[in-house]
C-alpha cells in the first residue's frame, strides 16, 4: 500500500493554518530584530567582548564579530580571466541486508576557465571501499571502540573527499589566473561532535583540514580563494548576537539567569533565521560583514581554517558563504569570494553553476544504485562466492500476497 | 581516413553513432563505414541531432544579454562538455574479402566501432552499382526518402568529374526502380537537377 495522501491531506490544512496565525506574530519578532541590528547606540566593542564573555554560557550560537553588525558591501568588480573549480559527492551507503560490506563514493568535479581561453573540464570518480582499514575507524592505542564507517560518518567521510578531490583540483592547475575553488554546503564538519576524539583525529585533523592546508599552502604562487556555499541557509548565528545584545545580564548566562520555560528577554527575535534579516538588509549582490563561527569543533580544532562567513543577496536569496579565517583577512581573497560567487550564481540561475555541474556529475540516482549491487551480486556468483542476502531485502524486492 | 564518430546504437538496417566534437557530423546523405573486421559495413547518413547529454536536461536560451552566439559559449564553458552530436546511418552493404555487396550484412555494426567517412575513391567504387538505391527507396524513416536518394546522389556525384554523367545514370536507375510512382521520382529528379 502506498502513501494515503488523503489521510495526511487534513494534517497539513493544520499546519498551514498554525504557520499562517503565527505570521503576525513572527513579522514583529523580525522588525524588532531589524531594530536592534540597525541600532546605532550599540557600543560594538562591548558587544565583542559582552559575546566573548558569553562562550559556552549561552544555549545557543553566537557568531563572532570581525567588523561591524549591519554593513553591506557591493561586489567588486569581476575579473576578465579567471577559473572557478567545484567538487561534489554522493554515495552508496553500506547495506547490512547485503552479503558484501562495501560502499560507494562518487566524487564530481568541474573546472570552468573563462576569459579568452574559456573550457570546461567536467568528470567524476567513483571509488569502492571495501577493505578493512576502509570500513571501520580504530582508536590509535587500546580501549575505545572502532567506529563502522557508515550513515553519519560516511557522510562525513565524503565531504573530506570532495575537500581531498578539491585539493588535487587546485595542485594540478597549471595556469596562474586568479581561481576559486568551491564546496558545497558547510566547511563545519558538525556531524563530528557525536563522535569520540580519535574519529575527529581521523577525519577532520588528518583528513578535511589538511587537504584545507594543501589549498592554502597554493597561495604562494597562485591567487586561489577557497568557500563554500549553503543556500537558503537556516542558521541564526548573527540573530543570537542579537540575543546577546538584548540580554540584560552582563555577561550572558543561560543556565543561571533563566531557568527553562520562563520566558526570556530575548525570546523577543526567536525564531528569527539569519537570513530573514538579511534579505531585508542586502541589495542585490551585496555581501554582509564576515562573521565567525564561534562553535566549539571550529575553536578546539579548525586553527588557521577558522570558519568565517558572511550572507549574500542573490536575486530573492540569502546564501551564506562559508570562508576560512586566510581567505576572510585577506581583503583581495574575501574580494574575489564575494566577486566571483555571485558571477557563477547569475550565470547558473540563482545557483553556483560549477556546483551544479559537480553535483550532476556526482549524483548516484536510485537506478544506479540498483544496477550497483545487482553487479556486486552477479561478480560474486561468477566467482561462486555466497550472495546470500537477507530475507528482508528478499521481500522488498518481490512483493506479494 | 577521416574518423567522424563512434557508434553506439545499432541494428541490422541502421546504427547511430555520436561525433567526437559537437555539431561535426557528416554531411546528410554522405557515405560513411564501420567495421567488424573482416567485415566493413557502408551506409548513408540520413539523419543528424545535437541535445543535451542527459536525457532530463534541456539546453535552455541563454543568449538575452549576449552579443553574439560565441559569447554563450564563452560564458558557460560548460556547454560544450554537457551537448551532443549525434548521426544516424542507413546500411546499404558491406564489403567482405575484398568484395562490396549492396545488400545488408549477415551482423549489425559494434557498439563503440569507429565509424569513417569514405574517400573519394571509396564512393567511386561504392557507386560503382546502383543496387544500394533499392534499400534506400524502400526504407521508412522519419526522413523522406526522396530527400535521403536525393542528398546521397548529390554527395555521390561530387567525388565524379562528370558529375551530371553520374546524376543521369543513377536518374534512368531511379525511374526503372520507381516506374509506377511518377510522383516520388519526379521529387527526386527535381532535387538531384544541376
Amino acid at each position: 500500500m502506498s502513501l494515503d495522501l488523503t489521510k495526511v491531506a487534513a494534517k497539513v490544512g493544520g499546519m498551514v493554518a498554525k504557520l499562517k496565525a503565527g505570521g503576525a506574530e513572527r513579522q514583529e519578532r523580525l522588525n524588532y530584530a531589524l531594530d536592534v541590528l540597525h541600532n546605532r547606540s550599540i557600543d560594538l566593542d562591548h558587544l565583542k567582548k559582552k559575546i566573548e564573555d558569553s562562550k559556552g554560557k549561552t544555549t545557543w550560537l553566537v557568531a563572532g564579530l570581525v567588523d561591524g553588525l549591519d554593513r553591506h558591501y557591493k561586489a567588486p568588480s569581476t575579473p576578465t580571466e579567471f577559473t572557478i573549480l567545484a567538487t561534489d559527492g554522493s554515495h552508496i551507503d553500506v547495506d547490512r541486508h547485503k552479503s558484501t560490506r562495501c560502499y560507494l563514493i562518487n566524487i564530481g568535479s568541474v573546472i570552468l576557465h573563462y576569459g579568452a581561453q574559456s573550457g570546461a573540464a567536467l568528470d567524476s570518480f567513483p571509488c569502492l571501499y571495501f577493505g578493512d582499514e576502509d570500513l571501520v575507524i580504530a582508536p590509535a592505542g587500546v580501549g575505545g571502540r572502532e567506529q563502522l564507517i557508515e550513515g553519519v560518518l560516511l557522510g562525513i567521510k565524503r565531504n573530506v573527499e570532495e575537500c581531498h578531490q578539491l585539493a588535487n583540483l587546485a595542485g594540478e592547475l597549471s595556469q596562474n589566473s586568479l581561481t576559486l575553488a568551491l564546496l558545497d554546503g558547510s566547511l563545519i564538519l558538525w556531524g563530528l561532535e557525536a563522535y569520540p576524539e580519535f574519529i575527529t583525529e581521523a577525519l577532520l585533523t588528518q583528513g578535511f583540514l589538511h587537504y584545507l592546508d594543501d589549498i592554502r599552502k597554493l597561495n604562494n604562487g597562485k591567487r586561489l580563494a577557497l568557500a563554500s556555499y549553503i543556500s537558503f541557509p537556516r542558521s541564526t548565528d548573527v540573530v543570537n548576537v542579537l540575543r546577546v545584545a538584548i540580554c540584560p545580564h552582563d555577561p550572558p548566562d543561560c543556565d543561571r539567569y533563566c531557568s527553562p520555560g520562563e520566558k526570556r528577554d530575548c525570546d523577543t527575535v526567536a525564531g528569527v533565521r539569519d537570513r530573514e534579516l538579511f534579505v531585508n538588509l542586502l541589495g542585490q549582490g551585496e555581501r554582509s560583514d564576515v562573521f565567525i563561527s564561534q562553535s566549539s569543533i571550529v575553536r578546539k580544532h579548525y586553527g588557521v581554517h577558522q570558519v568565517c562567513f558572511f550572507y549574500l543577496r542573490v536575486d530573492n536569496e540569502i546564501a551564506r558563504v562559508e570562508i576560512p579565517r586566510w581567505v576572510a583577512t585577506n581583503v583581495s581573497l574575501l574580494n574575489l569570494v564575494h566577486s566571483l560567487v555571485l558571477d557563477q550564481c547569475q550565470r547558473g540561475q540563482g545557483y553556483p553553476v560549477a556546483l551544479s555541474e559537480a553535483h550532476e556529475q556526482a549524483v548516484v540516482t536510485g537506478a544506479d544504485r540498483e544496477n550497483f549491487w545487482q553487479l556486486v551480486e552477479s561478480s560474486l556468483v561468477e566467482e561462486h562466492l555466497s550472495s546470500l542476502t537477507s530475507a528482508k531485502s528478499q521481500s522488498k524486492r518481490t512483493r506479494w500476497i | 581516413m577521416q574518423r567522424a564518430g563512434e557508434v553506439i546504437e545499432a541494428s541490422t538496417t541502421d546504427f547511430m553513432a555520436q561525433c567526437y566534437e559537437l555539431y561535426q557530423s557528416p554531411p546528410f546523405g554522405s557515405l560513411v563505414k564501420t567495421r567488424d573486421l573482416p567485415v566493413e559495413l557502408y551506409g548513408v547518413v540520413y539523419n543528424a541531432t545535437t541535445t543535451g547529454l542527459e536525457p532530463g536536461r534541456r539546453p535552455i536560451a541563454r543568449g538575452k544579454d549576449e552579443a553574439s552566439e560565441e559569447d554563450i559559449y564563452r560564458s558557460s564553458p560548460q556547454l560544450l562538455k554537457l551537448l551532443r552530436t549525434e548521426f544516424s546511418v542507413l546500411v546499404v552493404g558491406y564489403r567482405e574479402n575484398e568484395k562490396l555487396y549492396h545488400y545488408l550484412p549477415p551482423n549489425p555494426a559494434r557498439i563503440h566501432g569507429f565509424v569513417y567517412l569514405c574517400s573519394p575513391e571509396e564512393v567511386r567504387e561504392f557507386s560503382q552499382s546502383f543496387d544500394f538505391l533499392n534499400i534506400l527507396i524502400n526504407t521508412h524513416l522519419t526522413v523522406s526518402t526522396e530527400e535521403i536518394v536525393a542528398a546521397c546522389l548529390r554527395q555521390m556525384s561530387q567525388v565524379y568529374e562528370d558529375g551530371h554523367a553520374f546524376l543521369v545514370a543513377a536518374g534512368k536507375e531511379l525511374a526503372i526502380l520507381l516506374s509506377g510512382e511518377f510522383n516520388r521520382l519526379k521529387a527526386i529528379l527535381g532535387r538531384i537537377k544541376t
